[in-house]
């Protein structure tokens, strides 16, 4: 009788030990991933975030590098394995949602989300009327670099290409990729965005490309691609002589290594008068579900310290990205940077990228491809308009049944 | 037709004999094959049929010790004194129990396969803001097809308990001894050796091999995709649907595409393999003939293609033939061209220029290969030649092509398949670009078979369509190697050359 009493009290001492824990804290393994750059940032936020809550202190982080780019897919291989909290760019987030690697955003978290970052971040991070993510930054967007001793008018697509060809030098324009393309596209006045439900089901498409709009914006990429300072590319580091480049923040210290003292950026510019658009991006942390309540505390509360506004002027400040958050936006020494003030200057003529269904980027590839392979160049509106109309009608083919 | 009058046709008509022959051998072949299978099944029906009959004769003229081992494996080993057999035996039927029954269900094989029919039917769902994963059909699929695999292994081990039963019986009946278990692991270390050595290749084959190939097998029968990606997500069969996507030519199928992929990566092959092949060859024989100077400097120079590791070496080409590249800058540059040439872009163009690259690569190695036989061919054979008067073609034709192919025969058909699936050309080269909207599914026109079942994996986490264009690449290779082996002279005129 003795023995079992000495069991049910040790039982009943361990339950109540499991229950103080979930509500004291949580001290196991969490494994971070984000991008290479801000590993060590990272490292130095969490010893920081261990400080500030002493009941997560015991905690044992690891932060490791995978790219935004990877992060989705190395978690949807095997979400078992894959980090507690990671990394990602909002492209992949439906598909992070429909394979269930993402948990909602906590519910007090979300409320303090919504109303520190701006508007395009929140939209970027929610699907449906589920938050699934902790927007970082709003730089994902493109703008346009250029040599000062190159360019003379960076507001003109036409006067950019003279300038170059007269110079000798190359315009880098990434257009058979689905993200830099709907610079023409939306700038043209199409539409193409796509509807989810609360499981990151696609459900609806909307897009006006096969229109007027649409074969203005193909036959200004025809005619881009015809100029002989027209490369294919969006990066300074495969980039060979360069006048001008369209690229994003990312590529900010290599242009300015690349132009030196003529280093200059601006927003797109016009092509016929008409200003060239594209998306807004966003870089987002998840967490992933978890089985354990307690540790799901933990990811929540670390999650919502390292999109906080203090944590993004750090990171500003460390590695330059540009914050989500509007009071970081708004200080000094980010409305001083050239290149986040121009993408500033871009994102007003932008959508924020919502979600896309993955086959669109290779179909949208297929297109660049063959513009660039000079397919359409003898085409006329209404042979262009059959090739709009099968790129939607794919697209289409593309939503969840 | 007799022989003579076979002789006495024209070329053309010989091949077209041949091929005509082909053809009508090929409804008594298939017949044949049928008449085969069919012989095949009977016998394994009839197998069983004795099997069973065996088991009921043993069970009905035993000892208690037989008829007790029908239960307990290895009791009747035991009770006759052999112990190392019979505790094996028993050991190995604990452990298949252990398995199939383990308390904990979610680790026992009956559980996988009570549950490999549906592959899981409980959904994850979240309790509060806690997760809870229900069924994981990826692991139903694995450990089931693993469970089947041990209730065979089981099966055929008991079984052989009971046939050493009774020829254990048979034994003592007519006077003689039973091995004793010191007996047992002598035979293994000396006339039984073939089987200690082979325990464990057999073994691993069957689980890092075999397994894996009949798990690929078995997804491209589920709709395992980015969608019901385990463990949030369920998946479960589907049948033939898979089958019907990849090849069908409705517009959501990828019928047009994977016809467009398979023909360029048949184009590929053969050029990739032939070309270098004479082209190889012919470097040789040039590198070889007498008065050539300098011959292991040249040798030398193209043996450092083979140094350089083709990631790097492929990487550089690719980047040079960009439209921003060093060829494209130069030519301009010089005034060649006044926009550049679109290597990569063009889809014929990029084709071409895989080829070309290709050769680059590949020349090296069949020229190392070709000198080595080109220098085992008699001299006498072309003095011979000489006296009669051939001229340097005719030799090449009617002597240095023909010991070739003999000799080298089998190495085409092993780098035709192998270029077939020639991953790291096509991936470092051009990643299958350029794409086009006529193609579907991510698939470019320069993308191998193999390039294209890359993407689908690991870009689009398309794991079922992957599996089924597994499944027909093998098909693919395996009639091309069927056909074409039956074909070269190494097989047919086997003592050409002795």
């Amino acid at each position: 009788m003795k023995k079992l009493l000495a069991i049910l009290l040790c039982a009943a001492m361990l339950l109540g030990m499991v229950s103080l824990a979930s509500a004291e804290g949580y001290s196991g393994d969490l494994k971070i991933w984000v991008a290479e750059a801000v590993v060590d940032f990272t490292k130095e936020q969490v010893e920081a975030f261990k400080t500030a809550h002493p009941e997560y202190a015991g905690m044992n982080v690891t932060v490791e590098a995978v790219g935004e780019g990877d992060a989705a897919s190395k978690v949807i291989t095997d979400v078992t394995a894959a980090a507690d909290l990671f990394g990602f760019a909002q492209d992949q987030l439906a598909r992070l949602v429909t394979a269930g690697a993402l948990e909602e955003v906590e519910p007090g978290n979300a409320e303090i989300v919504k109303a520190e970052n701006d508007a395009g971040a929140v939209g970027a991070v929610t699907l449906g009327e589920k938050m699934y993510a902790y927007p970082l930054t709003s730089d994902n967007g493109y703008f346009l670099y250029y040599d000062k001793s190159v360019v003379s008018d960076p507001s003109d697509l036409d006067a950019i290409l003279a300038d170059c060809e007269k110079a000798g030098k190359s315009f880098y324009f990434e257009i058979n990729s689905g993200w830099y393309q709907t610079a023409f596209f939306f700038g043209a006045g199409c539409q193409l965005t796509f509807d989810t439900d609360n499981d990151g089901n696609l459900v609806k498409m909307n897009s006006t490309y096969a229109s007027e709009e649409g074969v203005k914006a193909l036959k200004a990429m025809i005619k881009l691609s015809k100029s002989p300072a027209f490369m294919n590319g969006s990066s300074f580091s495969t980039a060979t002589n360069p006048g001008a480049i369209v690229d994003g923040t990312w590529d900010s210290t290599a242009a300015k290594d690349a132009f030196g003292d003529n280093y200059a950026a601006a927003k797109l510019p016009t092509v016929d008068g008409w200003q060239l658009g594209g998306f807004g991006g966003f870089k987002m942390l998840g967490v992933k579900p978890q089985e354990d309540e307690a540790k799901l505390g933990a990811c929540d509360a670390l999650a919502a310290y390292l999109s906080s506004e203090e944590v993004q002027m750090a990171r500003y400040n460390a590695v330059g990205w540009g914050p989500s958050n509007m009071k970081v936006q708004k200080s000094d020494a980010v409305q001083a940077d050239v290149a986040l003030a121009a993408l500033a200057e871009q994102l007003q003529y932008t959508i924020p990228q919502g979600q896309y269904p993955g086959e669109y980027w290779s179909l949208a590839t297929g297109l660049g491809d063959d513009i660039i392979a000079k397919k359409y160049d003898d085409l006329d509106d209404a042979g262009l308009m059959d090739v709009l109309k099968t790129f939607e009608a794919t697209c289409e083919g593309y939503l969840t049944k | 037709m007799t022989d003579l009058e076979y002789f006495k046709l024209s070329k053309p008509e010989k091949m077209l004999r041949s091929v005509g022959g082909f053809f009508a051998r090929l409804p008594k072949g298939i017949w044949n094959g049928i008449k085969k299978l069919g012989l095949f099944i009977a016998a394994i029906v009839k197998g069983i049929g004795t099997n069973l009959a065996d088991l009921v004769t043993t069970f009905k003229n035993g000892d208690w010790k037989t008829r007790l081992s029908y239960l307990i494996m290895g009791f009747g080993s035991c009770a006759r004194g052999q112990w190392g057999r019979g505790i094996l035996f028993f050991l190995f039927q604990t452990v298949f129990n252990m398995y199939m029954f383990f308390p904990n269900a979610q680790f026992s094989g009956c559980y996988y396969l009570g549950k490999l029919s549906t592959l899981g039917t409980i959904e994850t769902y979240k309790e509060g803001r806690r997760t809870v994963y229900g069924d994981n059909s990826f692991f139903i699929l694995l450990y089931g097809v693993l469970t089947l695999f041990f209730i065979a292994a089981f099966i055929y081990t008991w079984r052989m308990n009971i046939k050493q039963n009774r020829i254990s019986e048979q034994l003592l009946k007519n006077g003689h001894k039973l091995k004793t278990t010191k007996d047992d692991v002598a035979s293994l270390m000396d006339e039984q050796f073939h089987k200690t050595m082979l325990a464990l290749p057999t073994l691993g084959v069957t689980i890092f091999t075999i397994l894996p190939i009949l798990f690929m097998i078995l997804v491209a029968f589920t709709n395992f995709d980015a969608t019901h990606q385990p463990p949030s997500k369920l998946f479960t069969w589907v049948g033939w649907d898979n089958f019907n996507q990849l090849l069908s030519t409705d517009t959501a199928s990828y019928g047009d595409t994977f016809r467009h992929v398979l023909l360029w990566t048949l184009i590929w092959a053969f050029f990739a393999t032939f070309l270098n092949y004479f082209l190889g060859m012919l470097v040789a024989i040039m590198i070889n003939k007498k008065g050539i100077k300098l011959k292991k400097m040249w040798r030398t120079i193209l043996v450092m293609t083979i140094a350089i590791p083709q990631f790097v070496s492929l990487l550089y080409v690719s980047k040079m033939f960009a439209a921003d590249g060093l060829i494209n800058t130069y030519l301009m540059k010089w005034g060649w061209i006044s926009s550049p040439l679109p290597f990569w872009t063009d889809p014929t163009w990029a084709r071409v220029t895989i080829i070309v690259i290709n050769v680059w690569i590949g020349i090296p190695y069949l020229m190392l290969i070709a000198t080595g036989i080109l220098m085992n061919i008699p001299a006498d054979l072309y003095e011979s030649a000489r006296i009669d008067g051939a001229n340097a073609f005719q030799m090449y034709k009617k002597i240095t092509l023909p010991y070739m192919l003999f000799v080298t025969g089998p190495y085409l058909l092993t780098s035709f398949t192998g270029n077939i699936n020639n991953f790291n050309v096509i991936f470092l080269l051009s990643q299958g670009k350029p794409l086009s909207l006529q193609l579907s599914g991510n698939a470019g026109h320069t993308d191998l078979l193999i390039t294209w079942l890359y993407k689908m994996t690991v870009n689009d986490t398309n794991y079922k369509l992957a599996a089924v264009m597994g499944i027909l690449v093998f098909v693919v290779t395996a009639v091309i190697n069927l056909i074409v082996y039956n074909m070269i002279p190494s097989v047919k005129n086997e003592e050409d050359f002795q």
